[in-house]
């Protein structure tokens, strides 16, 4: 438009006017009077239209993108083996079941009254002689536990069963192998000369092992990401996402508990389906070059998920910070970064320092009643190194540490009323006769059990023929502290001692320590590559995670359970069609191949799944021996 | 079967071909990336003559734009083949403001 006025003006100086007639010059006047007019209102007009978009700009801050993915899964397991138990502490169980074993002189007449220990006595229920009369009354043993041997009718009626009645008849009734056994232990541990040494041992909650295969013939999922940018200043500027991921036919936002993936929680949410809602999965600021120092300083919920080398499997770039098999987590955190590139002359360096807390243990836990001093905050802590980045070749170390682990995290799930069955039976009175209602309940760890340290290495490289391919170990290691909680410490089982209830109406077994505090390594290794291939690429990709391999992968959303946690080995087939350049449509298989239980958790004493199938080994979790999952993913960015 | 074989693979080919998606045809962007170290980024940084330009300055419409009519000072780009111009070119559209970026904070 400048041009054009300028052009027109200098026409009009440049134009020798002597040249021609008076008439003639006159009329070019009248015209180049009238297009300088015309020019003047047509600026105008620009300037007030230009008024709009100016304040759109300035109004309308965020800049958003995202993407929308669609997937159908086809899930199957093998050999999933339930096979619930814990370990007691018999020792401590059997010195204080003694007492209730021996007569009682206030009763010297026979009446099955025993002496009171700490877990109260028998009253009605004779465990020498538990099946003494069937329903009718009439002396034949039917299987079934009996009170009142040795009481009149009277007597009988006036009966308030104990603690120790229930349980042990209870017991009889449901496993008399069980029954037997306890009381032979019992037996020789109170025979002469073995007071001591009754240890640690298993107690099995079920019968038998029940293994079984799942099918899931059709799961589908949509996951809708938005991302937001904004400029706040010429050095400072903000960027978060928001996810909604669901899968189809459901928004209720929590699970039935029935393994760790169950949780709806702060560091999984953008890899586990919850409802149709946006949950925010980062949101943080960029503050660069500081006082022209070169460092940046990034605060707020940290791009920490889909980091190299996961993003190959996403056909993305490089979706996140962290080494992707170490840390792929959703944390609020600080980092503190530089691009040392002009430090030491090696392209692409970049250096970062980063925290983060990944458990609050006082606010919203019920400080106010000040009976949390088991629990402690998690904070996280370590350094992410890209070290070689060409557009090429990329090399990427990650090593944090993270202290004060706790027995789990914050979150939300759906009671499973199996569990009612085998440890809250009053409960489980009431709640057989609603088997599909599992209220929803608010879940917090119970105790510290440790710190971890990881560390992890991924060299990738893009060549020139198209084909990608990378490479990436990592290590971690538990380093618990004795304590343990329901489904255990770090790494290790919890021991279990007897205890009456407060109202002394049922022995309770709680979690008392860890079976053992021994620091333990596991190591893990992902590896792929991806082919150029008819419209698109086919990748392959394996990892493996040994038997105690956790890395804080948690949040990856694959519906089996995060791939890269697995302590296992888990290979990964699949064909990326490129539609165009903002669309893809994705074919693949993953097969799992679990080697241990508790994959994904510093919780709990890995078993080998195998001793677990025979019975040999106990799990409060069912224990997935194999599993596969066939999906088709369409993926459209906007 | 053996006479679909040929047309099937020429097929093949010619949609891999077809589907590439360059700004630039036979533009590589990683010599582009050299080149525009090595020749612009004199010019073109916070205190140079040309100002700072990285390729978040344009989108990629606006660098194809640029391109197409040679909208740049013709002394500065003398020294520049038409290959290196298409190897700037694809560089700069495959790392512009619009395009894909590797997410990570700073």
């Amino acid at each position: 438009m400048k041009k054009f006025l300028l052009l027109a003006m200098a026409a009009l100086v440049a134009f020798p006017m002597t040249a021609f007639a008076a008439s003639s010059e006159e009329a070019m006047m009248a015209e180049l009077q009238k297009q300088i007019a015309d020019l003047s209102e047509e600026l105008e007009e620009l300037s007030d239209r230009l008024d709009g978009p100016e304040r759109h700009s300035a109004l309308d801050r965020i800049e958003f993108s995202g993407d929308l993915r669609s997937k159908a899964h086809s899930i199957h397991y093998q050999d999933v083996t339930f096979n619930p138990g814990i370990n007691v502490d018999f020792q401590d169980f059997f010195e204080k079941l003694a007492p209730a074993t021996q007569p009682n002189p206030e009763f010297p007449n026979g009446l099955p009254t025993w002496q009171l220990g700490p877990l109260g006595g028998f009253v009605g229920f004779n465990p020498m002689n538990p099946d003494f009369q069937d329903a009718n009354g009439a002396a034949v043993m039917d299987g079934i536990a009996d009170f009142g041997q040795g009481l009149t009718p009277v007597e009988m009626a006036s009966l308030n069963t104990s603690a120790l009645d229930s349980m042990f008849a209870n017991l009889y009734n449901t496993n008399p192998t069980l029954y037997n056994d306890l009381l032979t232990n019992f037996g020789m541990w109170a025979g002469p000369g073995g007071m001591q040494g009754a240890g640690v041992g298993a107690f099995p909650m079920a019968l038998q092992p029940e293994t079984y295969d799942i099918n899931n013939d059709i799961l589908y999922s949509t996951r809708l990401r938005l991302n937001m940018n904004a400029k706040v200043w010429d050095n400072v500027k903000f960027a978060g996402r928001l996810v909604m991921f669901k899968n189809w036919g459901d928004s209720t936002g929590s699970k039935v508990f029935d393994s760790w993936n169950a949780f709806t929680m702060d560091g999984t949410n953008s890899g586990s389906t919850s409802g149709d809602w946006l949950r925010v999965d980062r949101a943080y600021f960029d503050w660069s070059n500081i006082a022209d120092s070169g460092f940046y300083v990034s605060i707020g919920r940290r791009p920490s998920t889909y980091g190299p080398p996961t993003h190959f499997r996403e056909n993305e770039l490089r979706g996140g910070t962290p080494t992707g098999n170490v840390m792929n987590l959703n944390f609020d955190g600080i980092t503190i970064g530089r691009n040392i590139e002009d430090w030491t002359g090696i392209e692409g360096m970049v250096a970062r320092f980063c925290y983060g807390q990944g458990f609050e243990s006082e606010w919203g836990n019920g400080e106010l009643f000040n009976e949390l001093d088991k629990i402690k905050d998690t904070h996280f802590a370590g350094f992410n190194l890209d070290l070689y980045n060409d557009g090429t070749n990329f090399l990427q170390a990650t090593a944090f540490t993270a202290q004060s682990i706790n027995d789990g995290f914050k979150g939300t799930i759906a009671f499973p009323n199996q569990y009612a069955a085998l440890f809250a039976p009053t409960l489980n009175k009431d709640i057989q006769k609603f088997p599909n209602f599992n209220f929803v309940t608010r879940v917090q760890p119970s105790t510290e059990i440790g710190d971890m340290n990881l560390a992890g290495l991924v060299f990738s490289r893009e060549e020139e023929n198209g084909i990608n391919w990378f490479t990436s170990g990592g290590w971690t290691q538990m380093r618990p502290n004795g304590d343990a909680g329901m489904f255990g410490g770090m790494g290790t089982d919890a021991v279990f001692k007897a205890q009456l209830s407060s109202d002394g109406t049922e022995v309770m077994m709680v979690p008392d320590t860890a079976g053992e505090d021994k620091n333990r390594n596991g190591y893990g290794f992902y590896a792929g590559v991806q082919v150029p291939a008819p419209k698109g690429k086919v990748g392959l990709e394996y990892n493996y995670g040994s038997k105690y391999w956790t890395p804080f992968t948690q949040a990856q959303d694959d519906v089996v359970g995060s791939k890269l946690a697995t302590r296992g080995h888990v290979g990964e087939a699949y064909y990326i069609v490129d539609v165009n350049p903002r669309m893809s449509i994705k074919l693949s298989g993953i097969y799992y191949d679990f080697e241990y239980t508790g994959s994904g958790s510093p919780v709990g004493k890995p078993k080998d799944i195998d001793d677990v199938k025979d019975g040999k080994e106990y799990s409060l979790l069912p224990a997935i021996d194999t599993a596969y999952d066939l999906n088709a993913t369409v993926t459209v960015q906007f | 079967m053996k006479k679909f074989v040929k047309p099937l693979l020429f097929l093949t080919l010619a949609v891999f071909i077809a589907t590439s998606a360059m700004a630039a045809e036979g533009g590589n962007p990683r010599k582009g990336k050299h080149l525009f170290k090595k020749t612009c980024k004199s010019c073109h940084s916070a205190d140079g003559a040309g100002g700072e330009v990285t390729p978040m300055t344009k989108t990629q419409a606006q660098w194809d734009r640029l391109f197409k009519k040679k909208k740049h000072d013709e002394e500065a780009w003398k020294n520049l083949s038409e290959q290196d111009l298409k190897d700037v070119q694809q560089f700069l559209y495959d790392h512009a403001a619009d395009s894909p970026q590797p997410q990570t904070c700073g």
